[in-house]
């Protein structure tokens, strides 16, 4: 058996070997004080320095920078769609068909900004379940903001830190003005698991002509030998179908109802009866001017 | 050197030998077959109440616990518990502009007012603009905000069908011209699309009428009554 040098000996010379080059050039990167500590820690490379450099395209500020655009100014609502009905217009006397949806509750939860998280959006809460069952950790999180548990829980994003409207404010129906356009985001209607024919519209085969057993299958998966005797990703089959996200776009406004929590918007919009939808201002119109609606009933707030 | 230091490791195997030797026989001769019984010692509590400064230093589950309260916030006033049934309020505020009265929901309400319009009857609509249209009643359906009749003509020969509907502020009037003469046992009388049953053209019943119409008021039989 070698004789072995002691531990604290053995280490000392790579120990002092790996720090002293940090020691002379100080990096950007903190160094870690604990855990496992890389080799190879990163250094800045000399040919990717520069006053006038591009923004890289892959960057998380590159993607800010190219949501900017399409990013609403403010945060949206969830609401619940209760049915639809039709409105007559009373000028025109024609029939309008609109979808109903109630906002009850609907309160701002938290932030996510981009300091912290990487982006900027508002956490929206609505409806409300009894304390005992939710979670305790859900729990102090809403514990923690000063609001009451929420049903349901959903981020809208927003462009930049003044569209963070305050922890705790409600989002009422007049949050939304007469005549304004909105993105209506809702799952849809499940119908569970859906052969080809209705799951993507395929004809289906014969009724007869030889044809037996296989009146309603898709037939032939792909080609054998010569295309690689397999599979290829994303061949339509059959499936779940349904309840999956859908957004309807550009839904005008009918009409609000501030006490009743009632937005009446033009047309469809995804899902069964009580599903919640997220609304919030188009992204393909010009932005809603907002004025003395939040002002005053900030203002009504703060008296009552 | 080196070769004193290889001679000391190959005797290193004999050091052992040198070491006092511990008196095993005497050890032996004093152990006995039976174990001498121990009481199992008995389990200490963990001392309750320990000076602040200590806390720190002992396992968390030993920790005194501090029942930290969560504080439960109540929730808002509820828009769902102001407005239960939404579609029925949107429905009756609606129908507070179109129809204050109520006569045009009671009019084709035939589940409730005998006097209603049933199906059979020839109908003459008349509508903002003054188009009149005439027909016999197919079919009613009561459907809130929604509810129509379907009216059925003959015009140059050809079958004509009109749905209406009973709220739209498009509708000017309704005048039942005639009475079925018999109650219909069917609510939809869609057979009358068939050749067989027919009624082709009303307009004879209509024309009589709006001049009995005009010989009663003293008027032209321009516009309908409205009801």
């Amino acid at each position: 058996m070698p004789p072995r040098l002691p531990k604290k000996l053995a280490q000392l010379p790579f120990s002092l070997g790996a720090l002293a080059p940090q020691l002379i050039t100080p990096t950007p990167v903190s160094i870690r004080t604990f855990g496992i500590r890389s080799l190879n820690p990163p250094k800045n490379s000399p040919y990717n320095a520069g006053p006038d450099l591009p923004v890289l395209k892959s960057t998380p500020a590159a993607a800010l920078e190219r949501k900017a655009n399409t990013l609403p100014l403010r945060t949206g609502a969830l609401a619940v769609k209760k049915g639809m009905t039709a409105i007559f217009d009373p000028e025109s006397g024609k029939r309008i068909p609109c979808t109903v949806l109630q906002l009850d509750r609907v309160q701002v939860v938290a932030h996510k900004t981009i300091a912290v998280h990487g982006y900027n959006a508002v956490q929206i809460g609505a409806g409300w379940k009894h304390p005992t069952n939710v979670r305790k950790s859900l729990l102090g999180h809403f514990s923690g903001q000063g609001v009451s548990a929420k049903r349901h829980v959903f981020e809208f994003r927003v462009k930049d830190e003044s569209g963070l409207l305050p922890v705790g404010e409600l989002v009422h129906a007049d949050w939304f003005q007469e005549g304004q356009f909105v993105d209506a985001r809702s799952n849809t209607k499940g119908k569970g698991f859906a052969g080809v024919m209705k799951r993507h519209g395929f004809h289906g085969q014969d009724r007869s002509h030889g044809v037996s057993l296989t009146h309603r299958s898709l037939g032939s998966a792909g080609p054998s030998q010569g295309g690689g005797s397999r599979v290829y990703p994303g061949k339509k089959m059959a499936g779940n179908m349904g309840n999956e996200q859908n957004t309807v776009q550009n839904l005008k406004v009918l009409k609000v109802d501030r006490e009743n929590g009632l937005v009446l918007v033009h047309g469809a919009v995804s899902g069964p009866k009580g599903c919640i939808i997220r609304i919030q201002d188009a992204i393909k119109k010009p932005w809603p001017t907002i004025v003395e609606p939040t002002e005053a009933t900030q203002a009504t707030e703060a008296s009552a | 050197m080196a070769s004193f230091s290889q001679l000391a490791r190959q005797l290193g195997c004999s050091r052992p030998l040198l070491k006092p030797q511990p008196l095993i026989q005497s050890q032996i001769s004093s152990r006995s077959i039976t174990s001498a019984y121990s009481p199992k010692p008995e389990h200490a509590p963990f001392p309750t109440k320990i000076p602040e400064q200590f806390l720190s230093q002992i396992p968390d589950r030993f920790k005194p616990r501090i029942q930290k309260r969560m504080k439960i916030y109540p929730p808002p006033p509820s828009a769902r518990a102001a407005c239960k049934d939404p579609i029925t309020t949107v429905k009756e505020s609606q129908l507070a502009v179109l129809d204050p009265t109520g006569e045009r929901g009671t009019l084709f309400d035939y589940r409730r007012n005998p006097r209603s319009v049933r199906v059979g009857d020839i109908l003459r609509v008349v509508f903002k603009n003054g188009d009149p249209f005439s027909g016999v009643c197919l079919s009613i359906k009561l459907c809130g905000i929604d509810t129509s009749f379907l009216l059925r003509n003959e015009l140059t020969r050809v079958g004509v069908e009109m749905m209406v509907k009973v709220y739209s502020p498009n509708v000017q009037s309704v005048e039942i011209v005639q009475r079925t003469q018999k109650r219909k046992r069917r609510a939809r009388l869609y057979y009358m699309r068939k050749p067989k049953h027919d009624m082709r053209s009303v307009e004879n019943v209509v024309s009589n009428y709006l001049r009995q119409q005009s010989a009663l008021t003293g008027q032209r039989p321009s516009s309908g009554k409205k009801r």
